[in-house]
């Protein structure tokens, strides 16, 4: 062992570094005494892997599994033999003697037991592999249909602070009173107009980044999604719900869920307020990424005031806006006018005009 | 004034947590502030102290700060979702499932159940106070946007409780000179303290054939304590493993007063005030340096980087034959517990909670 005794008795008068030393060249100590204890043939090979796995034989059966289904199986499928040929050895001969009897003796009737017992846990590992078997189906079943989830730099950051139809929300939410939620508040521009304007307002947005400069100026904002927190939150606690962002575009299911939610936590006379795109705009101008694997489309104004409606909210408004691409008309003395104007109708009522919309409702049962 | 509520699953007394909560509360109440404690249940000792957590709402105020000890899964964790109020967690950690699977699977449903309390809770919380960093780090990694490390509210008098002599008289006797390795903790999975007979047994065989290990914790996980003390006998330690549980501060002090090393080996810990009990009764410290045990323990004991039996059997080994390391480490550990003490940890509460004081979450 190398002498690494303290110079100094009190080691208090030591600094950090010194201390962090003279513990390291015990620690180098202590490795050496190991490796010398190898080496001199006190520490075989194998002999700590040896003590573990004695160990493990007092463990119960699939404890590493942490361990898989079929490893676990496999453990139970091992474990479902027993054994009738009792040891007879002994330390006296009398001893193995008398036990070579009992087992001779008592033979057919454990045998019989045995058989019986053995009978019953091959049934039940039999069950257990058809469950695995389903199982691993359903587990393959559920992948294939996994929705694929959108890169994050995917989804364009929005400034609702700015946007056309801020004024229009704050107004909306203006004098209520209780908590108001923006779902995908982003840098919480929308919530810095809302508590200007004497709301009670805080946020949630999925991406933690897209928060920071919110929580940098004190807004009460949080890195969680809209499902999981409103999933927690109490029944009528909030007056107010501010929805943007990419909830316009929810799986069906999760849309359901959403609108659910919704009515639920959102107190009578609370107020709802959409913003979304209309369904045209967004499929001729969205990324072909976001349009593409998004799980789901936005809804028009008037199939989410159908859907509200049913949930017990009142009468929705709404307010188109946003870019205007509906296509002039052309003047009437063009030759063929007629004929041209009846085209660029058709294809303003169909695939052009506002591309946004601002939907109010307000929960009446 | 600034009010701030603590809500805890369960209060007990002679509990880390419980303690933890009513000091906590005192330092509040002390500094000026308003702090009641709100339950799910409360021992019998300590029901004038707590109050139903079902009945805040209707005590509820504007400007309230709620703090949660998380401990165990719990409806209060439920509610405290549900409530619109300022947040704040204070986490001491709780041991992933995964220690507990094959052992007791209900054991680790539950705590799996609780882990995901904690991560509804984090991104809600304003702030996350921890007793560890790698504590604080779990809470940063589950969302919670500011954390801060505050050791937890532990009474550590230099002078520690008085040792029962009967106790101290009787273990002595039992072992005579042979060396006495001592672990406090809970017998379960994370604790490792099948690593511990483990090490004893090679550190019989390699340097003091009498050699004991002392065990001293609640048994709360039975299949584990079994598979523990079925190795010793199958090693032949039948008589050499000796478990202690149900002690008072006397009697805890006497198992620690009769030990020459307390050794560690946990495989996940948050923080581990035995490690701190040891270094206050003169102990010196051997420790493998899992989840918070390096932090905790500084650069007062011995930290390994293996739980394999040889490091451990000849890490022993020099801290019970090198008197000066001995030395070296039983006064690093007494200067070490200067960190945790109360009125500095009391002064470190004020200083984290002071600001949210100001941040109000109702209207």
């Amino acid at each position: 062992m190398a002498s690494v005794e303290p110079a100094a008795s009190d080691a208090g008068e030591w600094d950090a570094a010194a201390r962090a030393r003279y513990l390291s060249e015990v620690m180098a100590d202590i490795d050496a005494e190991v490796r010398r204890r190898r080496a001199s043939g006190d520490l075989p090979a194998g002999l700590e892997r040896e003590l573990d796995e004695m160990f493990l034989e007092f463990s119960p059966v699939g404890l590493h599994g942490r361990a898989r289904l079929r490893e676990t199986l496999a453990l139970v499928d091992g474990s479902a033999y027993v054994d009738v040929a009792v040891p007879v050895a002994s330390n006296k001969a009398v001893g193995s003697l008398v036990k070579r009897t009992i087992r001779k003796s008592m033979g057919w009737y454990i045998g019989f037991i045995v058989h019986q017992i053995v009978k019953f846990a091959w049934a039940v590992s039999r069950m257990f592999h058809v469950v695995v078997d389903r199982v691993e189906l359903l587990e393959a079943a559920v992948e294939t249909e996994r929705t694929p989830e959108l890169p994050p730099s995917a989804v364009p950051v929005t400034d609702p602070g700015t946007a056309w139809w801020s004024s229009e929300a704050v107004a909306a939410l203006t004098g209520v009173r209780g908590r108001v939620l923006h779902a995908e508040c982003g840098d919480g521009a929308l919530l810095d107009a809302l508590v200007a304007a004497g709301v009670d307002a805080y946020g949630v947005d999925p991406s933690e980044a897209a928060i920071e400069p919110a929580v940098d100026r004190g807004l009460d904002v949080r890195a969680e999604s809209l499902l999981d927190h409103l999933a927690v939150v109490a029944d009528e606690a909030l007056s107010g719900v501010v929805l943007s962002g990419s909830v316009q575009w929810l799986h069906p299911n999760q849309r359901d869920r959403l609108v659910g939610l919704i009515t639920e936590r959102l107190a009578l006379d609370g107020v709802l307020v959409l913003h979304s795109a209309t369904p045209e705009s967004w499929t001729a101008t969205t990324a072909h990424l976001i349009s593409d694997l998004a799980p789901g489309r936005p809804l028009h104004a008037g199939t989410w005031a159908h859907l509200l409606s049913e949930q017990g909210f009142g009468p929705a408004t709404v307010r188109d806006g946003g870019h205007d691409t509906t296509l002039g008309r052309v003047d009437p003395a063009v030759p063929e006018a007629a004929v041209i104007n009846a085209a660029i109708d058709a294809v303003n009522s169909r695939l052009l005009g506002p591309d946004e919309y601002l939907l109010v409702a307000v929960r009446e049962r | 004034m600034n009010a701030l509520h603590q809500f805890v699953p369960a209060l007990l007394p002679r509990d880390a947590t419980g303690d933890h909560t009513l000091a906590l509360r005192d330092t509040l109440r002390g500094a000026g502030w308003e702090s009641d404690i709100y339950v799910e249940a409360a021992h019998d000792e300590l029901q004038g102290e707590a109050t139903s957590f079902e009945e805040y709402p209707a005590r509820a105020r504007a400007g309230d700060v709620l703090l949660y000890q998380m401990g165990t899964a719990s409806p209060v964790a439920e509610f405290l979702l549900g409530r619109p109020e300022t947040l704040v967690l204070d986490y001491h950690n709780i041991t992933p499932g995964s220690f507990y699977e094959g052992w007791e699977d209900h054991t680790a449903e539950t705590v799996t159940r609780a882990r995901r309390q904690v991560a509804a809770l984090a991104p809600r919380a304003s702030l996350g106070i921890a007793d560890s960093s790698f504590n604080a780090a779990e809470l940063s990694r589950l969302g919670c946007r500011a954390t801060a490390v505050v050791p937890i509210l532990v009474a550590l008098d230099p002078d520690g409780p008085e040792v029962d002599p009967d106790v101290r008289r009787r273990l002595a006797a039992d072992h005579g000179e042979a060396t006495v390795l001592l672990f406090v903790g809970r017998l379960s999975p994370n604790k490792s303290q099948h690593r511990l007979v483990e090490a004893l047994w090679l550190f019989r065989r390699w340097y003091d054939p009498g050699a004991r290990l002392h065990l001293v914790g609640p048994a709360v996980t039975p299949t584990y304590v079994a598979a523990v003390f079925s190795l010793a006998e199958e090693l032949g330690l039948s008589g050499a493993v000796r478990h202690g549980e149900d002690l008072s501060p006397g009697e805890l002090a006497a198992w620690y007063a009769d030990a020459d090393v307390f050794v560690c080996l946990s495989e996940h810990e948050g923080f581990c005030i035995p490690l701190l009990e040891a270094m206050q009764a003169g102990l010196p410290v051997v420790a493998y340096g899992a989840g918070a045990v390096s932090e905790t323990v500084g650069d007062a004991g011995l930290v390994i980087p293996s739980a394999r039996p040889s490091v451990v059997a000849a890490a022993v080994d020099r801290v019970r034959t090198d008197s000066a390391l001995a030395r070296h480490l039983v006064g690093a550990g007494h200067r070490r517990l200067e960190a945790f003490s109360m009125v500095r940890t009391r002064d470190r509460f004020i200083e984290v909670l002071t600001p949210l004081a100001g941040h109000r979450g109702v209207t």
